[in-house]
């Protein structure tokens, strides 16, 4: 699947991780830029938990910006799992118009 | 022991309603900000149940502003839930923030992960959050990188608002003196010649010129973002406005000048206008320092009106003749591609946009 819209989870809050999504045009691929406070000690599991999970829902063509404090496994998996699911238009954000 | 109260609530703000404007003023003068409604779209603020005032923050466009949090809070979250919000409903809209700030509190977005693209210190600091970054442009700069076999190359920047003689005169110097010559053009439309047109009056002028490569100015070349007092009609030069263009330089001579090795920044004299006047300084202060020579070029001048006096060509000057109906005197200001334009009906809403205007664009 493809995103269709850009999409925002998390916060920038330490214990939290803030994700941005947005489409790119077809057969782009993906783009990952990701950053952690704690990118030397963790930064390697974070990132397959990043690309495992666009593995599972199958998501190409997209810019993923994953900024971390810190977040544990669950919380980084939410957020990812929310921001996807926004970008693909199936989930409100919380901003409402 | 106690619990810290976390419990933080947000609300966006009703601009027209004063008593919303009285609560976020008195809250950001004990802060020592002068809050003016008018310089934002939307207001936000964070509360907790007690009634207590905890944060607030606005944007403008692209650029958050005011973003403060009452001292009381400061070890909270209330300053990440403001960015957070902030950059949520931001980047629905566009590619990416800014955030102006004093230098001495750049380290605190940096902490929430924004990029700090330049300082002009005391006053400014410039970062930026977003799906695109400098970086972004960097790269459209590469795509247009030509190979030269001597290394002199140099660079314009230009509004061309709209395009004379005298920027004609400019570039074919700069042409001639030069193996490669970069012609960054404003893009930024907040002037009475919107950028399309612009472009294409510049493009159809310049075309005889074969090593002359034109470049967008996106939103690091004076771009409204960084250099607002460049599009607002100012007459003395103030610091405000002087630091805003040393930022501007300084994100020319630090992510632009390495990229495509310019040499050279070529820039006409400037008479009457005090905010190009502030840019120059700017530049010679600034350049020099990353191996850019700044090459001032006289203005061209013409003979031309009744009074047969000299006159050097500005394109302000078209713009008052635009207002005035004295355009015929202007002809010899004017390349072919502009002529044409200003004497077709294409440029018929420009032309009453320029006669009902007050401003300096």
């Amino acid at each position: 699947m493809k995103p269709k819209i850009p999409a925002q989870a998390g916060t920038f809050e330490s214990s939290d991780v803030i994700v941005l999504i947005e489409p790119l045009p077809d057969k782009a691929g993906r783009k990952i830029e990701i950053s952690s406070s704690v990118m030397q000690q963790f930064g390697e599991s974070f990132t397959k938990i990043v690309i495992d999970l666009l593995d599972q829902f199958e998501m190409t063509d997209i810019h993923l910006i994953a900024k971390d404090k810190g977040a544990l496994e669950p919380t980084i998996k939410a957020r990812l799992e929310t921001a996807i699911k926004r970008s693909l238009d199936l989930q409100e954000g919380t901003l409402k118009q | 022991m106690t619990f810290e109260d976390t419990d933080f609530r947000q609300e966006t703000l009703d601009l027209a309603n004063p008593f919303d404007v009285k609560l976020v003023k008195g809250f950001l003068r004990e802060l020592g900000f002068e809050f003016e409604p008018g310089e934002v779209e939307c207001t936000m603020i964070v509360y907790n149940l007690k009634g207590e005032l905890v944060g607030t923050g606005s944007h403008q466009g692209r650029i958050l502003k005011y973003v403060a949090v009452s001292p009381k809070f400061r070890d909270t979250t209330a300053f990440a839930l403001i960015v957070t919000y902030m950059t949520e409903k931001l980047l629905k809209i566009y590619k990416h923030t800014f955030v102006f700030t004093r230098p001495e509190n750049s380290i605190r977005f940096c902490g929430l992960g924004f990029n700090e693209i330049a300082t002009s210190p005391p006053l400014f600091a410039l970062l930026e959050f977003g799906f695109e970054s400098i970086s972004t442009y960097q790269d459209y700069l590469k795509t247009l990188i030509r190979p030269t076999q001597t290394g002199v190359i140099a660079a314009i920047v230009v509004n061309c608002n709209p395009f004379t003689n005298g920027h004609k005169f400019l570039i074919e110097k700069a042409a001639s003196e030069n193996e490669l010559v970069y012609l960054f053009v404003v893009e930024e439309d907040l002037s009475a010649f919107p950028f399309d047109v612009r472009w294409e009056l510049i493009r159809k002028g310049i075309s005889h010129l074969e090593n002359v490569v034109m470049v967008r100015g996106g939103m690091y070349i004076v771009s409204g973002s960084i250099f607002p007092s460049y599009f607002l009609k100012n007459e003395t030069i103030s610091d405000v406005m002087q630091k805003q263009a040393e930022l501007d330089v300084q994100i020319f001579a630090d992510y632009v000048v390495p990229v495509l090795g310019i040499k050279g920044r070529y820039v006409g004299t400037e008479k009457y206008c005090a905010t190009t006047a502030a840019y120059n300084q700017a530049m010679k202060r600034i350049l020099p320092s990353v191996g850019v020579e700044i090459v001032e070029v006289m203005r061209k001048v013409a003979t031309t009106g009744t009074s047969k006096l000299p006159i050097f060509i500005s394109a302000s000057n078209i713009r008052r003749a635009i207002k005035n109906d004295s355009l015929d005197e202007m002809m010899e200001f004017l390349p072919d591609s502009t002529r044409e334009f200003l004497y077709s009906d294409e440029s018929l809403a420009i032309r009453q946009k320029i006669k009902s205007s007050v401003g300096r664009h």
